[in-house]
């Protein structure tokens, strides 16, 4: 099966080459929804194939080489585990999904051409991730992902915010790359080899010291930034700039997933480090938390969405600190699933309704508009609240059971690999869990009630934020838009007018944040949300014309039923000890089932995987589930008029802002970058050059100098000469 | 015969020598200089061929090598000298500094095409003496 | 194949020959066509030559070797191996391009007959450059190309032309006036100038302290021309002013002379000097990644910046990673600086084009004349420059990430004899240099190909021609080739590099 995985990635890559052919060349653009669908499309049912051939097996390799580098050689090849053929598989139906909803969500754009074939290319690098044996190949996947998403973030280059976001998203993100290609090396030099079987097995004969800690460490800076973690979590937000189908693909199902997929490709390199345990279970927990927080207080249905997905992921991460890797694994399936089921319906509630903002969404009577988005909906917001027969519950449920059991060395973890992550890590990982189960409840719920309550107009309006969002003037024709644009873009920071050019529009949200507590920037910021949101309006306002009539084409509600069913029945495959578990394989990459067993002692026997409830687990799940939407529902009544994020309290305001993560990532990192940068350009003029200036005036001073000696009279060169062999026989002759 | 008083007589032979290069202002009398410099030179090459009892007679080789040498040299120099004295009268040597530097030390010149309003009093006098040169000196001497 | 060595150096200077027996008026005319055909032989001979080179065998090929100045040990000696033939595949190419892309797009600035000839001088240069095997005749071939390259920013260069061409040639003379010192120093106790001799019996005749003179003065020379970070000072001014042509050949060739003496001479040949420089070496590179791409960002900054300065500092950063692979003496950190080199002669030699061919359209490199929203004004050469930035930013799948990632993975892990800390701390800081060269790269590609809605005031923009298309089309494709398939040029270099690292 590897041998057939080694060639799949192929399948979306010449259907990116194809998509990019049409686009340069302009002709044949009526065959571009079958060139972005059916490859994919038969990818996914590739990896299917894999899949079941794969069954549950021992991990396969094929492999050929790739190239000498006069180290270890690099190699071209496909370990297809459990682990990989599973989160193939994912990417392959959503990226189809996606591809498919796109045919008819993105059709009226001028620039689909290219959009489908970026979204190709991100499949193709997705499927090199998961299946690549070889970590340097995974980086080239890992990589072309974060530029396929960097253009598609920019999609719409039209707008600040996406322009901002598109580099944000990407530099963030490199920036975590940075030690993690340090990781991957280190790595590499202690088992000799970038392949992931000897890597492991490196790690596991020789414990967590040297290259292997430094790597495991090192690789954490990755996660951080690809799955967005505290303290690089501040890209993902502002990437909700981007075409909604990209937000489901892309910042939600998939690539951000990458991260917590590499963490449990390469599970006992982290396993045998402690260390690395620690500070993953420490950022996880702090952003669980406080983008759960974020998401109770934005008032943007995709930065809702966006923030859950933080705090979605970060569960996934401390899952994986606390020792659940398959908790991890199969939460990180079943999020994709109704993550991408909530993206989905939000674009299509967006070009309907034309607007994302929950307050206005509040009075548009969404329920009987679009009934099938209402439904499917609501069950993916049951399932990230974590509602019984859905698959949230159930994924949820097993990462509290996997800390509960690290916590007290009492459940079947303390035997994956003969190591057990510290007891600490279990306790702070099942707080966190709980606590964010419970934050998930009440933020789904109040979404849930303004997206589909049965509300009045203006009953949950809250004052603070609204006013910035909502347009001063009447909609600006179009050049005085375009000036205003301009004018936002080159004014926004007057003092350093350059910031323009590589700063300032980072961060346009935390421009419009820092317009609420300082009425200095109001104006300028006013002025650019007020383009952009009208720039949007008309944008979707010649849309919606044109769809009038059903809730939405079939293209796009396929994808959301589909996702739907598979949300609901999902859940159940953790139910079951001999279903994803025995499916997903061990953390070595070996088959698990009985026989193996007896070979050695990294195999486990058959009842070590736990994913199946425990009685305490889901009392404990339930209790936070229940005061979440309790809480809400009481917040609801108590003051009705307001949005319940009210009992938030003096958090509303920083959880709204990101609890300044960007400001701080601006002060940390951007504005010392900047004054640096300025340091070198005024430090290679008037420094380093200076000097080889110097040495041309030097020389000319020199030969002012020396002209002067030049009279013109014999004698006195004579004299000179003279003198000049008095000098050198005197030091000859004392010399001695 | 010891040794140190042919190497003694090179010596003085050689300071006024280099005396007379160095100093005098006439270029007939530097060639003459020169003659003695040389002549100082096939001294201590005589005196150390005998001294050093050289098989093959260098020093003596050498020293008609620069006689003959210093024979060209002198004809090619009054040659020179003579050349110099009919276009400008005059044969001493610090007055011929043409390629002297702009601005050099202790030299002021006309520019050749300047005229000498720019350039003040010095510059006048410097034409001066060299046509008040060509004159009587040139006759008499 | 000994034939189409010396083919390679005399067509092009048949081509001088022809232009100067023509008529005046018909030189004149012609001048091109007879460049791009000369050049076009040069780059089929370069192509034959890559076709009957034996890939299994591992020395020196082709060996032309005569004597030349017999008195002093002077031969004349051509050979070509798995480190010199993708430069000069590369050299070839990008000459051939540079012709073609003259004969409709001429500099202002004089006589189209000296320009070619110029030009075809310059490649003979570069081309022996790469060719000689013997330490005199490279010297001779390394400094043939500085006049051409002097007389091509002067006379067709704009903005300050005459004084970045004198700073130019100055300061590459000083360099390599102290190499053939260095040399010399080498010939003085080895008594050969012959590089294949002296490294197969490196470490053998040459005391340590003679052998760290020759080596600190070799390495100078070759830094100056790579540039290395202190002493990059010509380059930036150079770029600005030189001709497009100029500036591809710049930075796609000339630059990699001073890569290539590195690893071809001053290390295999002074092995038991290198280890006391290396460090050195590997630091500045770092400085001057870390260094470029500040500087790059500073322009990228500027309201007035200019695009051409900004690629030459771009030229820093990158090579501070190839003097990082030379820098850890390991066979991957060779690997990797050479190919690092051609991956940075072909995006390089694209990104000058781009911006040339811009500066065609809009008649200024600056950003501001620029303008904005490429992706819309003219969405092919937008996209193009996109493409090109994500190439030079080192994004996995093109040219430029096989070499940067070889030479950190060489630095965390340098040579015998080099501390392993101080190497992982700057490979640690180089690495922050690709954030760093990405947000430059970002920067410059959000403010010149996004951008607003159209307004009424802009400019139009021509999008690609016919003629930029042609020219531009190989470079794009290789960049890609050799990003998916390292193997092609890993595998010419890994077997000589091997050859040439045993004495290290």
């Amino acid at each position: 099966m590897s041998t057939l995985a080694l060639w799949i990635p192929l399948l979306p890559l010449l259907s990116a080459a194809a998509l990019a052919a049409v686009s340069l060349s302009g002709r044949g653009r009526r065959t571009v929804p079958a060139l972005a669908v059916l490859p994919i499309a038969a990818a996914a049912v590739l990896t299917f194939v894999v899949l079941v051939g794969h069954g549950t097996g021992a991990a396969t390799e094929s492999r050929i080489r790739y190239a000498a580098t006069g180290g270890p050689e690099l190699w071209l090849g496909a370990r297809v585990d459990g682990l990989a053929a599973l989160i193939a598989v994912l990417v392959g139906v959503v990226a189809t999904a996606v591809q498919l909803y796109s045919v008819s969500y993105m059709a009226h754009e001028e620039r689909y051409t290219s959009y489908s074939a970026l979204i190709s290319l991100f499949t193709a690098a997705m499927l090199v991730v998961v299946y690549s044996t070889d970590l340097l190949v995974l980086l080239v996947g890992w990589e072309v992902m974060g530029a396929c998403s960097y253009f598609l973030i920019g999609h719409h280059w039209e707008r600040p915010e996406a322009r901002g976001a598109s580099i944000k998203a990407f530099l963030v993100t490199k920036f975590g790359d940075v030690p993690f290609l340090l990781g991957i090396l280190f790595l590499a030099h202690g088992a000799g080899t970038f392949r992931v079987q000897p890597i492991l097995q490196h790690a596991i004969q020789q414990g967590g010291h040297g290259y292997t800690a430094a790597g495991a460490i090192l690789l954490i800076g990755g996660v951080m930034g690809k799955s967005a973690q505290v303290p690089l979590q501040t890209w993902l937000p502002d990437a909700m700039a981007g075409p909604t189908p990209i937000s489901a693909l892309i910042h939600a199902a998939t690539m951000v997933a990458a991260g917590v997929y590499v963490v449990a490709r390469l599970y006992p390199v982290f396993l045998v480090t402690p260390a690395a345990l620690w500070i993953l279970a420490i950022a996880a927990t702090l952003t669980t938390v406080t983008a759960a927080l974020s998401a109770f207080a934005q008032r943007d249905l995709k930065r809702i969405l966006a923030y859950s997905t933080v705090s979605q992921l970060a569960l996934m991460v401390a899952a994986l600190a606390a020792g659940g890797r398959d908790a991890a694994v199969f939460h990180l399936m079943s999020h994709g699933g109704f993550k991408a089921l909530l993206f989905l319906g939000a674009g299509v509630i967006i070009h309907k309704a034309g607007t994302g903002d929950v307050d206005e969404l509040n009075t548009q009577d969404l329920r009987r508009k679009l009934p099938v988005t209402f439904i499917t909906m609501t069950i993916g917001l049951a399932a990230l609240a974590g509602v019984p027969p859905f698959s949230g519950f159930f994924s949820k449920e097993s990462i509290a059971g996997a800390a509960y059991d690290t916590a007290t060395h009492s459940g079947p973890t303390k035997s994956l690999l003969g190591l057990t992550p510290p007891a600490g890590i279990g306790w702070l990982v099942l707080v966190a869990t709980l606590l964010t189960g419970f934050l998930t409840a009440a933020y789904a719920l109040r979404t849930w009630l303004m997206l589909f309550g049965p509300l009045e107009r203006g009953w949950f309006r809250s004052a603070v934020e609204l006013s910035q969002r909502q347009p001063q003037a009447p909609a600006p024709s179009g050049v005085s838009m375009a000036e205003a644009e301009a004018k936002a873009e080159t004014e926004v920071a007057p003092p350093t007018a350059a910031d323009a050019a590589a700063g300032s529009e980072w961060a346009l949200e935390a421009l419009v944040a820092e317009s609420i507590r300082e009425k200095t920037a109001a104006e300028v910021a006013a002025a650019a949300d007020a383009s952009a949101s009208a720039e949007a309006a008309k944008a979707t306002k010649a849309k919606t014309k044109v769809r009038t009539g059903p809730e939405a084409p079939r293209a796009e509600l396929l994808p959301l039923v589909v996702l739907a069913a598979v949300t609901t029945v999902f859940g159940f495959a953790g139910l079951n000890l001999g279903w994803f578990a025995s499916w997903l394989g061990d953390a070595d990459g070996n088959a698990y089932h009985a026989k193996a067993a007896e070979a050695g002692k990294l195999i486990q026997p058959a009842d070590a995987y736990h994913l199946g409830p425990g009685l305490l687990s889901i009392l404990l799940a339930l209790l936070a589930l229940a005061l979440g939407l309790g809480v809400v529902l009481v917040a609801a009544r108590a003051k009705p008029g307001t949005d319940p994020n009210h009992v938030l309290g003096f958090l509303r305001k920083p959880a709204f802002l990101g609890f300044r993560a960007d400001d701080l990532q601006d002060a940390v990192v951007v504005r010392p970058t900047q004054a640096a940068a300025d340091a070198v350009g005024f430090l290679d003029t008037e420094v380093v050059d200076a000097y080889v200036r110097g040495s041309g005036h030097a020389a000319r001073l020199l030969g002012e100098g020396l002209r002067r000696i030049q009279t013109g009279n014999v004698q006195l060169y004579l004299t000179g000469v003279l003198t000049g062999v008095v000098v050198i026989a005197a030091a000859l002759g004392f010399g001695r | 015969m010891h040794a140190i008083y042919p190497l003694t007589l090179a010596a003085l032979l050689f300071a006024v020598g280099v005396y007379g290069v160095l100093a005098r202002r006439n270029a007939v009398a530097v060639l003459m200089a020169i003659e003695l410099l040389l002549n100082a030179v096939n001294l201590n090459l005589v005196t150390f061929s005998s001294l050093l009892r050289d098989q093959y007679g260098m020093g003596q080789v050498f020293t008609i090598f620069l006689i003959t040498v210093a024979a060209a040299e002198t004809g090619l120099g009054l040659a020179i000298v003579l050349l110099l004295y009919r276009n400008r009268g005059t044969a001493a040597i610090d007055d011929a500094r043409e390629l002297g530097e702009d601005g050099a030390l202790g030299l002021k010149r006309v520019p050749p095409q300047a005229d000498g309003d720019g350039n003040g009093n010095a510059d006048a006098a410097n034409t001066a003496t060299a046509t008040a040169a060509r004159t009587p000196k040139a006759v008499t001497k | 194949m000994k034939a189409l060595l010396l083919a390679m150096l005399l067509v092009p200077l048949a081509g001088i020959a022809v232009l100067y027996l023509l008529p005046r008026d018909v030189a004149e005319r012609s001048a091109t066509r007879v460049g791009f055909y000369a050049g076009g032989a040069v780059l089929v001979l370069a192509a034959a030559l890559a076709c009957v080179f034996d890939y299994t065998k591992t020395g020196y090929q082709a060996g032309v070797n005569w004597n030349w100045i017999p008195a002093l040990h002077i031969r004349f000696q051509l050979g070509v191996d798995g480190i010199s033939l993708p430069l000069v595949l590369l050299t070839a190419l990008l000459s051939a391009l540079c012709f073609f892309y003259s004969i409709r797009h001429m500099p202002d600035g004089g006589s189209q007959r000296s320009y070619t000839a110029l030009l075809l001088l310059l490649e003979i240069g570069m081309l022996g450059t790469f060719l000689a095997a013997d330490l005199i005749l490279f010297f001779v071939f390394f400094e043939i190309v500085l006049l051409p390259m002097w007389a091509l920013i002067a006379y067709w260069g704009t903005d300050g032309a005459k004084a970045a061409a004198n700073k130019f040639i100055l300061y590459t003379l000083l360099g390599s006036a102290v190499m053939v010192v260095g040399f010399l120093v080498l010939f003085a106790y080895a008594d050969s100038f012959d590089m294949a001799w002296l490294t197969a019996h490196a470490r053998g005749d040459v005391p340590k302290g003679a052998a760290l003179t020759a080596f600190a003065l070799i390495a100078l020379g070759f830094a100056v021309k790579t540039p290395m970070f202190p002493l990059h000072t010509w380059l930036p001014d150079a770029h600005t002013a030189a001709p497009t042509t100029g500036s591809v050949l710049l930075a796609g060739v000339l630059l990699k002379m001073g890569t290539y003496g590195f690893v071809r001479i001053a290390v295999p040949i002074l092995p038991q000097a290198a280890p006391t420089y290396a460090p050195a070496l590997a630091a500045f590179g770092v400085v001057g990644v870390i260094y470029g791409s500040l500087a790059c960002l500073s322009i990228a900054r500027k309201p007035d910046g200019d695009l051409k300065r900004l690629i030459a500092y771009s030229s820093i950063g990158h090579m501070g990673f190839v003097l990082l692979g030379i820098g850890s003496l390991t066979t991957v950190g060779m690997n990797a600086a050479l190919f690092a080199s051609v991956a940075h002669g072909l995006i390089t030699g694209l990104l000058f084009f781009l911006v040339g061919g811009l500066k065609v359209r809009v008649h200024s490199a600056k950003l501001d004349d620029i303008g904005r929203a490429l992706y819309r004004r003219a969405p092919k050469y937008g996209v193009l420059i996109a493409f090109a930035a994500m190439a030079s930013l080192g994004l996995p799948g093109l040219a430029g990430f096989w070499g940067e990632v070889l030479a950190l993975f060489s630095a965390t892990r340098p040579g015998t004899g080099l501390t392993q800390g101080s190497y992982i701390a700057m490979a640690s800081i180089a690495a922050v240099g690709l954030v760093l060269t990405a947000t430059y790269l970002l920067a410059v590609v959000r403010r010149v190909c996004m951008g607003p809605a159209a307004t009424p005031s802009e400019q139009p923009v021509t999008e690609l021609t016919a003629v930029e298309t042609a020219t531009w089309t190989p470079l794009v494709l290789l960049t890609l080739l050799a990003g998916l398939w390292p193997a092609l040029l890993l595998g010419i270099t890994n077997p000589a590099v091997r050859v040439l690292m045993k004495g290290v």
